[in-house]
């Protein structure tokens, strides 16, 4: 028997009206389908080049096979410049010699190797803006982390790379200013996801920095000793390294506070996301290590974390056993009010889903909701889960590509270039319609970066992935629909600014819906920060429940559907029972 | 005892010829001792075999092949640290004997040497060609290495060296199926059960592959079948019962899944993995105590499995066990941990 998403009958929803948030919080059932739970494939085409977006990656591949070459990098959907269309950020790689001795820190020597910012137009293309921002970049890059920390209305960028990270402030005026050594976010190492938010809900973002591996410049052999068989190592092969979390001082500066914030253990950290998974107020944090195991930060409300993966049955699959945690997303997929996690593995191993139990424990379900048979044969980088057909369910967009170009040799039935996977919810399971959605899933990639959000405001989400060594895709969805949406944009003011951190949750006529603001999660990359929701037939969404990152709670009633609804945090406090 | 003459010349003489109705008499004690283990050897009495083949190699070291069927003996046995001592002093004798250099690299195979029988095979090999059992162990070495790649080549040339070697076959089917190739998997198995039908590994493992396609009532068809076909046998495989069980216990059919979970045990009680399934099938079903006797025992049998204790933790933690349940978490987490470090080599990924 499948084990079906949590559902109740629609009469029962009518009386969740009474509190949402405070309803789930207290564990009751509050979900139904919000849409038909047929639906449609859906339509995705490839239009970067299109829209003028050029961007190649350089991975630098090498006779060593330095593990930096296999890794990718990130992307940024962001609206830097507040024209109300998302622009594209994009982090690239940096020459490296072959043998590259050890101790290099290598650096961008000419323009192919810069990280590059795209300007969408009113017209809906884009151009190249990334010399007058001062976006080049510097170092071998990872990934990038959107968030305004400084709370004037415009949004940062800190991206990440091996051997050092940049803070970029942006002036308001089309132009980013390098501010690291001021505020002493430099870090060191190797570093890959990062994340901001509000750690102790001060109203100033904090960053979180994961680290992946202690690693240097080793020309180590892995993988057989013949011609071509040189693979990149396992990283059971390195030591893990601690994370890097900067405190915001709120004066421009941060301090580094791992130790005492209780996130200095050391991981291989590569995916981070962000959810409040037990309702208690504070944004809790995911961390997705590669083959060991995962992390599940609780954040007890005093500014400090702890690790409760184990306990919270999400460190691990369902025997016990650990996997290569790439990326992951936070997100409540089956409308029952709580946050669940996704976290993508190499082949053989199936993408990891674990469903809130609302106890402070989850459920593995991969085996159940048809997650784990379709992710088999497959290595997952970016995901996220997003609502492509506007039907009130969150469905899943998955990066994938193995790490080892030379896998084909040593197992035939993989590959390491893949085509991407969509799989769509349907309220009972998820199903693959990769097959029916558009050319783009039948071309095989070896992608890694994913973001998410609406590039041309239509309601219905698109998404741009990068490839390692490989031309950016921006897969725009045309998925004929006609159902309805809204797109909510969070503006703090007691709160952070970008609201991160803030809980929503909507009621329709169908049921349930809630989301966490965020702008972290999938791997390497950062997504629009607005939140969507498909609201499948309902024209009007009757209620909508915030919960800011201040306690502050603000409800919304008959919203209009099919538009971008932009929400201030109220002035006046009227914090929601824990 | 002969008369010897009193001149030396006649005492030399009569030392030699002592000497040699000596030798004369040793070597046929030598000789009779051999027989006698050899006629025990065939018979199947290999422990006296052992012995007899003792006593012939130590009145006269190194003349018979007395230490490598004394090893040969001590591999039924099971003793094969001293097949290994037998063979190694063999070898120093016979140097170019390449039966004894497939039978150490066999022997250090046993003792989970996977490095040294690797080598000891490529020795052998430069004597002898090998044997399609021979290459088998080279797959089977390279499958203790977590090597399968290599594991799956060798077993594979085990099969092309001897097509009906059914263990050949049955290695290859599961390196194959381990490793994720589950089309060579399948295949291996279908070839298999060809050659010896109604053979309950290859049904077991094809139900596993069923399994892992997602066709899970195939693979409770496949578990049925190979249940069925091992009902006549004196040696029965827990295997078909346990995952017959677990695979019920996953799709919701619990009622179903105890018998098969508990008849696995009664068959492998030993076998940690079944003590752990049925242990899972006990906390689902919310008998917590049988859960814990089931899970506890079978962390005593598998004391490094980091998983058993994970699902203890698990365990502990529903009844409010609290700190039995850190315990058991903290536990696995060191476990994982070490693990890792044990895995740190510069291996394929």
């Amino acid at each position: 028997m499948k084990q079906h998403l949590q559902r109740i009958p629609r009469r029962l929803a009518a009386s969740c009206l009474l509190s949402i948030l405070s309803l789930a919080a207290w564990g009751q059932q509050a979900s139904t389908a919000a849409g038909s739970a047929q639906g449609t494939p859906g339509t995705f085409v490839d239009v970067a080049q299109r829209l003028g977006v050029n961007f190649q990656y350089r991975a630098s591949h090498t006779s060593r096979k330095y593990l930096l070459e296999t890794m990718g990098a990130g992307v940024a959907l962001l609206d830097y410049d507040n024209d109300g269309l998302l622009d594209i950020y994009l982090v690239n790689g940096a020459p490296l010699a072959d043998p590259t001795p050890k101790g290099t820190n290598p650096q961008k020597t000419d323009s192919q190797y810069w990280n590059r910012l795209y300007h969408q137009k009113k017209d809906g293309t884009f151009e190249d803006v990334t010399e007058k921002a001062g976006l080049q970049g510097t170092g071998y890059g990872m990934g990038v982390a959107v968030g305004d920390y400084n709370n004037d209305g415009f949004e940062d960028l800190y991206v990440t790379a091996y051997g050092g990270n940049k803070l970029y402030h942006n002036n308001g005026d089309g132009t980013f200013t390098d501010v690291t050594l001021k505020a002493g976010v430099g870090g060191s190492g190797w570093s890959t996801s990062a994340a901001w938010v509000d750690m102790d809900n001060d109203g100033f973002l904090d960053l979180i920095v994961l680290r992946y591996l202690d690693w240097d410049f080793d020309d180590v052999w892995c993988g057989e000793h013949k011609e071509g068989f040189r693979a990149y190592c396992h990283p059971d092969y390195f030591k893990p390294i601690a994370p890097l979390v900067y405190h915001n001082n709120r004066d421009g500066t941060f301090t580094e506070v791992a130790q005492k914030a209780g996130l200095s253990k050391s991981g291989k950290g590569l995916g981070l996301a962000i959810a409040d998974y037990d309702h208690d107020g504070h944004v809790d944090l995911f961390v997705a290590n590669d083959s060991m195991a995962e992390f599940l930060y609780h954040n007890k409300g005093d500014g400090t974390f702890e690790d409760l993966g184990l306990v919270s049955e999400v460190a691990v699959d369902i025997d016990g056993r650990t996997y290569a945690g790439m990326g992951v997303d936070f997100s409540d997929y089956n409308n029952d009010g709580w946050p669940d996690i996704v976290v993508t593995d190499l082949a053989n191993q199936r993408y990891a889903l674990y469903q809130n139990n609302h106890d402070g424990s989850f459920n593995y379900a991969s085996s159940t909701l048809g997650i784990g048979q379709m992710t088999l044969a497959h290595s997952g980088w970016g995901i996220r889960f997003f609502d492509y057909d506007n039907d009130g369910w969150k469905d899943l967009l998955i990066a994938q590509g193995h790490d080892l170009d030379t896998i084909e040799l040593t197992h035939p039935n993989l590959r390491y270039r893949e085509p991407m996977l969509l799989a769509r919810n349907t309220g009972h399971e998820f199903l693959d319609v990769s097959a029916q959605s558009g050319d783009v899933f039948h071309q095989a990639w070896v992608a890694r970066g994913l973001a998410i959000g609406d590039l041309d405001n239509d309601g219905r989400l698109d998404a741009v992935v990068t490839t390692n060594d490989g031309p950016v895709h921006i897969l725009h969805n045309e998925t004929r629909t006609q159902n309805h949406w809204i797109l909510l944009k969070l503006v703090g003011h007691k709160s952070n600014r970008d609201a991160i951190g803030a809980g929503i949750a909507i009621m329709t006529g169908a049921g349930l819906q809630s989301a966490t603001v965020s702008t972290a999660g999938s791997y390497l990359s950062a997504s629009d920060k607005r939140v969507h929701f498909g609201l499948g037939k309902d024209n009007v969404v009757p209620k909508i429940e915030i919960r800011w990152p201040s306690g502050i709670q603000q409800t919304l009633t008959n919203v209009r559907a099919d538009q971008i609804l932009q929400i201030d945090e109220p002035l006046n406090p009227n914090p929601l029972p824990k | 005892m002969m008369n010897v003459p009193t001149s030396d010349a006649g005492r030399f003489v009569a030392v030699i010829i002592a000497g040699v109705l000596c030798t004369t008499c040793i070597a046929a004690q030598t000789n009779e001792d051999f027989q006698r283990g050899m006629a025990e050897f065939r018979t199947g009495n290999y422990s006296a075999a052992a012995s007899s083949f003792d006593r012939s190699e130590k009145i006269s070291p190194g003349s018979t092949d007395a230490l490598l069927y004394k090893a040969k003996c001590l591999i039924h046995l099971e003793d094969f640290p001293g097949a290994e001592k037998s063979l190694r002093d063999y070898l120093i004798a016979h140097t170019a004997s390449s039966d004894a250099e497939y039978l150490l690299g066999f022997v250090l195979h046993r003792q989970n040497r996977p490095a040294e029988s690797l080598a000891t095979y490529t020795q052998a090999a430069a004597l002898t060609p090998p044997t399609g059992d021979d290459l088998k162990i080279v797959g089977l070495d390279y499958v203790l290495l977590d090597d399968y790649p290599d594991a799956i080549k060798w077993l594979e040339k085990a099969t092309e060296f001897d097509a009906r070697n059914t263990d050949a076959w049955y290695y290859l089917g599961r390196a194959c199926y381990a490793n994720g190739r589950l089309g060579e998997a399948r295949k291996a198995f279908e070839r298999l059960l060809d050659l010896a039908p109604h053979d309950v590994r290859a049904e077991n493992n094809l139900g596993l592959i069923l399994e892992t396609e997602g066709q899970p009532a195939a693979a409770i068809e496949a578990y049925r079948r190979a249940i069925k076909w091992q009902e006549q046998n004196l040696y029965q495989s827990a295997q078909p019962y346990v995952n017959l069980g677990n695979l019920l216990m996953e799709q919701g059919r619990a009622q179903e899944a105890l018998t098969p979970l508990q008849r696995a045990i009664e068959l492998a009680p030993d076998d940690a993995y079944c003590h752990v399934k049925l242990g899972v099938y006990y906390r689902k079903a919310g008998q917590l105590e049988g859960a814990q006797r089931e899970l506890v025992r079978a962390a005593q049998l598998a004391p490094s499995n980091a998983a058993i204790h994970y699902q203890l933790g698990r365990l502990f933690k529903e009844i409010h066990a609290t700190d039995r349940a850190q315990a058991e978490f903290d536990r696995a987490a060191e476990l994982e941990t070490r693990a890792a470090g044990s895995r740190a080599s510069p291996a394929d990924h």
